[in-house]
């Protein structure tokens, strides 16, 4: 048994259930695996959250539950010193309550910022991907705090060692997009669906019209590798291209019959990007 | 593991299972369904199969229940307020010093013997009349607890005046609809019973018109209808969202989200019209044969009315800022698809109806709906809350029905009947009592008819003695009421001579009273209740179809009272006792009586013995109850009793749907003719000279929006919609988990400020940075916030969230200062929606913005209370009855 949770970024609308469910279970109460958690300061399920786009006409928001990820060769682990982190034989990863006393490097070194200082006890502190109530037979539940609170099945529990389980199916199935300075990593707490951009746009018929133009064809191709993609505008003079390559440059030519086709250049996907409200004019 | 303890409970966030050790709160946690409990529904719709998972849901403020239960502002001891004067004659009280004094605390024999020697004095000065006493709604869930219920029984019996709530969530639908559709006896909201499988097998474009499902979740559920939404997203369904806001769920499922500007929305919807009409893409049939003066309608929107304006999409753009090409293809995708909508949480709320042309953007949109033949398969009048298969042959009650308080028979034995006549109205109690005379047309909730929202009433009521003593119940109404500064005002004047609070936290009302009675929390007492349930008879009747799962709860007992706090049946009983009818109150009944009582008269003991159900804490309702409505292959149940909502209209069948009239039963709608009424003749029968409810609903520039007259001095458009981060005034103040979320609050020098939302383009032009406090401000009041800057609203918008729950002016009890905490009430009109309409407007609220400084002072020690509780609970892992050396009262940092 290998526990992971699979993060479905495509799933979460920030609700925050299952960030209040881990302080639930974890601030004032402490266990063999850790040590109290602050009232307020730590987020062991921290929502790490994105406004997407540079125009009112076209908003979405990223929303990435980010708790530990439980990596399998943890640089917390390399940086605490007298085995104040280790793995467990689950590949859970634990910061020792009483050995990493005093130990802020080792906060200093998690590459997503998910281990926390409590300055009270001189200690760092994160998530234990509730390992401490997973091991206990008594305990009624089945999954971490976090994931039984989810509503949306955007977190999902189970045993990344079986291909049947659910997580594993879920990760199989989705896309899988680790979060950055944890690429290539493998880790036990698995993002699937965190978007990187967009380009979008309307198109218009001339303007003293005041019509959308529906099934326009709008093609975009990046200038770097020359790859293409095409879609039509929809019912209302919409177009979107989502989850293109970051940080590319872009020709965006919008054609339809009968009038003047229109061409962008250099539109950047280093962010989420709203290209034009596009009103065409005839031929 | 310490051995935990577990016991059951439900909230407005859902039902719960609390964990505890050594009678301390160790967590709380969804209930996880057993083997035991039934299997659940299963949809059938293109294609595939959609169960809910096998457990409940609580919103985030579920899981803050410990952290609230604890709170640094549970009121711990009774107390007095330290200036207050017992004086003979209820003159000379420092009634002025109201909020701004400190209090002692007192033991319960002082505190009841206090309030029970006023209310002999003020009866025999005044008579009964002159205690008023009104709740807020839903500080606590559980039918033996709730409002109308056991605080109703206590003060019938003793006799008292009313305050009558107003529709505060959904005034537009209230006061409006009902003119066009009917629908009184459900307060102006549409039928929503069984719509999520219509939707799921029929609709493709949801219009999702001024609501925010995913934050107000059908009101009283939990967030399992997150997931339906998930759902129809994922099957390819499109979805429009209108808002100015692009509120949270819109920004995750929009496919097309538009902002108009605030109070516009008629001008769009009759711009929609204008293209059904002119393209001819409505229903004709439908209208011809159900609508009402359809064709004089058409000829004011074609611009042949009185008006002489065609309400084409270029007038409504000017008007909401909407592109009318971007209006005219909502309006064909509307038109061309299978579509059903609404507005609000449950298909008949949202903020667009608390605007001014509130009634008239209500009356509009049931009116497209019907164009579009509503009650067809697949188009119908829903918003993706509520409306999941329930078993409707099970009976167990709501809050709201008659046959669910303790004040009625059957429950009690002999029911609790107030002799007093006169009563107060909430939007405006403050004006009642500060001025001493007020007048007003229309009950609060007016589902006995059309007629009662034309009742008039007159404060004093004839023959009446006015009002000095007012008994303040549960959570605040500083926060939700408009103009809310009023009510400090109100509670500074010597005309209340005794006010009495009696509440489980310190709320910014309960600093204002005379004499502070500690109710302990649910978690505290016994009760019993079902998830969601508003009423299965009563007033938007069935809304537990909100929830996956219909579940009934032991709200067991899972800790003793906190310090001094007492149960409200307790202390009701107490001074039941002292007044003398302390027997006649209590029916010699105790707490878990009482609650044994809605278990007997309901449908459960068929299901559950009493003491099994005591044990295991929770029922849930199989939707069916006939075996072979279960998919032999996997035991889900595939059939159920279905009653889908309106479609009896359309397919002229007659009426089975719950909660009918008889009228329906024939064929006919709720309004004076019995169809769609696009003229209303209610409107011409009752108050035809009504200039903002007119017979013909249509935009009309309010008294304040974009083209008032105090635009030109407050140019922006403040909407504050019901809260994503709290419920009411319930959770903010006292879960302090919840300052920690960046959407909600930011902490500076030790306060909470409110997050306000404004567009980078005023961000730039005002030199506001991301973070920083800005001053939101008009004539009324000044509000500091912290600014998220940000392209969900749109230039002419500024959004931040209502009812915060804390009040914390930088000067306590001085009428309008400035307010620290976010209530963002202080600017928004008190003023009445119209000269019939007794509505409150929180989205016509025109301010301007500028950059501020942060209040150096931690004002009312925010963080010393804190310190105070975390010395507390760390040295003691628990709550003693006993003080601890820093009592927590507000007051007393400026007392040193």
């Amino acid at each position: 048994m290998r526990p992971g949770i699979a993060v479905n970024a495509a799933r979460c609308m920030a609700c925050y259930a299952c960030f209040m469910a881990c302080k639930d279970e974890h601030c004032g109460w402490g266990s063999a695996l850790t040590a109290p958690q602050p009232r307020m300061g730590q987020y062991w399920m921290n929502i790490v959250e994105w406004e997407r786009g540079d125009s009112e006409r076209r908003i979405k928001t990223a929303t990435v539950p980010t708790p530990c990820s439980h990596c399998e060769n943890p640089a917390c682990m390399a940086a605490g010193k007298d085995g104040a982190v280790y793995k467990r034989e689950d590949g859970v990863v634990i910061i020792d309550p009483e050995k990493a006393k005093g130990q802020k490097q080792i906060v200093d070194a998690c590459p997503i910022g998910a281990i926390y200082w409590n300055e009270e006890l001189q200690l760092a502190q994160k998530c234990t991907m509730c390992a401490e109530l997973m091991d206990d037979p008594d305990y009624p539940g089945k999954e971490p705090r976090c994931v039984e609170a989810c509503p949306n099945q955007a977190l999902v529990y189970g045993d990344l060692d079986d291909p049947e389980s659910e997580v594993s199916k879920l990760i199989a199935a989705n896309k899988v997009t680790p979060l950055a300075g944890l690429e290539g990593m493998k880790t036990q707490v698995v993002h699937l669906n965190v978007p990187s951009a967009f380009l979008a746009g309307t198109v218009y018929m001339p303007e003293e019209e005041e019509e959308v133009c529906i099934g326009a064809k709008v093609v975009i191709t990046c200038e770097e590798c020359g790859c293409t993609y095409e879609t039509v505008t929809n019912w209302a003079g919409d177009w979107e291209f989502e989850d293109l390559p970051k940080g590319k440059s872009w020709t965006v030519e919008i054609s339809y019959p009968g009038y003047k086709s229109v061409k962008y250049t250099g539109e950047r996907t280093d962010k989420d990007h709203y290209v034009a409200m596009t009103y065409l004019e005839k031929e | 593991m310490a051995k935990e303890r577990i016991t059951h409970s439900v909230s407005v966030a859902g039902p719960m299972a609390v964990h505890t050790v050594d009678g301390v709160i160790r967590r709380v946690r969804p209930i996880v369904l057993t083997e035991e409990d039934t299997k659940g529904w299963v949809i059938k719709a293109r294609g595939k199969e959609y169960t809910p998972q096998r457990k409940t849901t609580m919103s985030l403020l579920g899981y803050t229940e410990k952290d609230k239960t604890y709170s640094y502002d549970r009121i711990k001891y009774p107390m007095i307020r330290e200036d207050f004067v017992e004086t003979p004659d209820g003159q000379n009280r420092n009634t002025q010093n109201r909020g701004k004094s400190g209090y002692r605390r007192a033991s319960w024999d002082e505190a009841l013997s206090l309030v029970v020697r006023e209310i002999k004095r003020l009866h025999e000065t005044y008579g009964k009349e002159t205690i008023f006493a009104c709740t807020s709604s839903h500080h606590t869930w559980g039918l033996a607890g709730y409002k109308i219920s056991l605080f109703k029984r206590f003060f019938s019996m003793m006799g008292y005046t009313r305050v009558i709530d107003n529709p505060d969530s959904w005034e537009g639908f209230h006061w409006g609809a009902p003119h066009t559709y009917g629908y009184y006896w459900r307060l102006g909201g549409p039928e929503p019973f069984d719509m999520l499988e219509e939707a799921m097998q029929n609709v493709e474009t949801m219009i999702m018109w001024s609501t925010d499902p995913d934050t107000t979740r059908g009101g009283y559920s939990a967030q399992e209808s997150a997931l339906w939404r998930w759902w129809m997203k994922e099957m390819g369904i499109q979805f429009i969202y209108v808002d100015p806001f692009n509120n949270f769920s819109s920004v995750k499922h929009a496919d097309k989200w538009i902002g108009p500007r605030m109070g516009t929305d008629s001008a769009i919807l009759e711009a929609i019209a204008y293209v059904w009409i002119t393209e001819g893409t409505y229903d004709k049939e439908y209208i011809a044969k159900h609508g009402h003066r359809f064709d004089e309608w058409a000829q004011h929107i074609l611009g042949l009315g009185v008006d002489g304006t065609a309400k084409t999409p270029k007038w409504a753009e000017e008007i909401s800022g909407v592109k009318a090409a971007d209006i005219k293809a909502i309006a064909r995708r509307w038109a061309s698809t299978v579509t059903t909508g609404g507005s609000g949480m449950r298909g008949g709320f949202g903020g667009a109806c608390r605007t001014i042309g509130g009634c008239d953007y209500a009356r509009l949109i049931v009116s497209l709906l019907a164009m579009q033949g509503m009650g067809k398969t697949g188009y119908n009048m829903w918003t993706g809350a509520c409306g999941a298969p329930m078993n409707y042959n099970f009976w167990f009650g709501g809050y709201s029905d008659p046959l669910s308080s303790i004040a009625n028979f059957p429950i009690c034995d002999k029911p609790a009947i107030n002799d007093v006549q006169q009563v107060l109205y909430r939007p405006n109690l403050p004006d009642a009592i500060l001025d001493g005379h007020y007048e007003w047309y229309g009950e609060g909730f007016c589902g006995g008819g059309l007629d009662f929202e034309f009742t008039r009433h007159i404060y004093p009521a004839p023959g009446c003695s006015k009002c000095h003593c007012f008994w303040r119940y549960g959570g605040s109404f500083i926060g939700t009421m408009l103009d809310t500064n009023k009510w400090v005002a109100m509670y500074q004047s010597p005309e209340l001579e005794f006010v009495i609070n009696q509440d489980i936290f310190f709320t910014p009302e309960t600093r204002h009273a005379d004499v502070i009675l500690p109710a302990c929390s649910q978690l505290e007492r016994v009760d019993i209740g079902e998830v969601g349930n508003s009423g299965n008879g009563g007033y938007c009747s069935h809304s537990q179809t909100g929830n996956s799962w219909q579940v009934i709860v032991f709200q067991d007992k899972a800790i003793e009272p906190l310090w001094d706090s007492r149960s409200d049946f307790w202390i009701f009983s107490q001074v039941a006792a002292r007044l003398g009818w302390g027997e006649a109150f209590t029916e010699g009944r105790s707490e878990e009586d009482w609650a044994k009582r809605f278990w007997q008269f309901s449908d459960l003991p068929k299901h559950m013995d009493w003491e099994s159900f005591k044990k295991k804490g929770y029922f849930i309702v199989p939707v069916s109850f006939k075996e072979e409505n279960r998919d032999p292959k996997t035991g889900l149940f595939e059939n159920w009793d279905r009653y889908p909502g309106f479609k009896w209209f359309a397919s002229e069948e007659a009426c089975t749907t719950p909660n009918h009239k008889i009228f329906q039963e024939e064929g006919l709608m709720g309004t004076l003719t019995g169809k769609w009424e696009f003229v209303s003749e209610s409107m011409l029968y009752w108050a035809p000279d009504d200039e903002i409810r007119t017979p013909i609903a249509h935009y009309k520039d309010a008294w304040e929006g974009h083209k008032s007259l105090n635009a030109d001095k407050y140019p922006y458009g403040m909407i504050s919609p019901h809260p994503r981060f709290d419920y009411h005034t319930h959770y903010q103040q006292h879960a302090t988990w919840l300052w920690e979320i960046p959407q909600n609050r930011k902490i500076i020098n030790g306060n909470p400020y409110l997050i306000c939302r404004i567009n980078p383009k005023v961000a730039e032009e005002k030199g506001i940075k991301e973070g920083d406090v800005v001053k939101l401000f008009n004539d009324r009041a000044e509000a500091l916030c912290v600014a998220h800057i940000t392209r969900r609203v749109n230039p002419e918008t500024i959004h931040v969230y209502t009812s915060s729950g804390i009040y914390n002016p930088v000067e306590p009890g001085k009428y309008g200062a400035v307010e620290k905490g976010g209530s963002i009430n202080v600017l928004t009109p008190g003023r009445l929606m119209g000269d019939y309409i007794p509505a409150m407007v929180p989205n016509s609220c025109n301010i301007d913005v500028e950059l501020a400084e942060a209040d150096p002072n931690p004002g009312q020690g925010w963080e010393y209370m804190l310190e105070g509780v975390d010395r507390q609970q760390n040295a003691t892992q628990r709550p003693m009855n006993t003080s601890f050396e820093a009592d927590i009262i507000f007051g007393e940092k400026e007392a040193k």
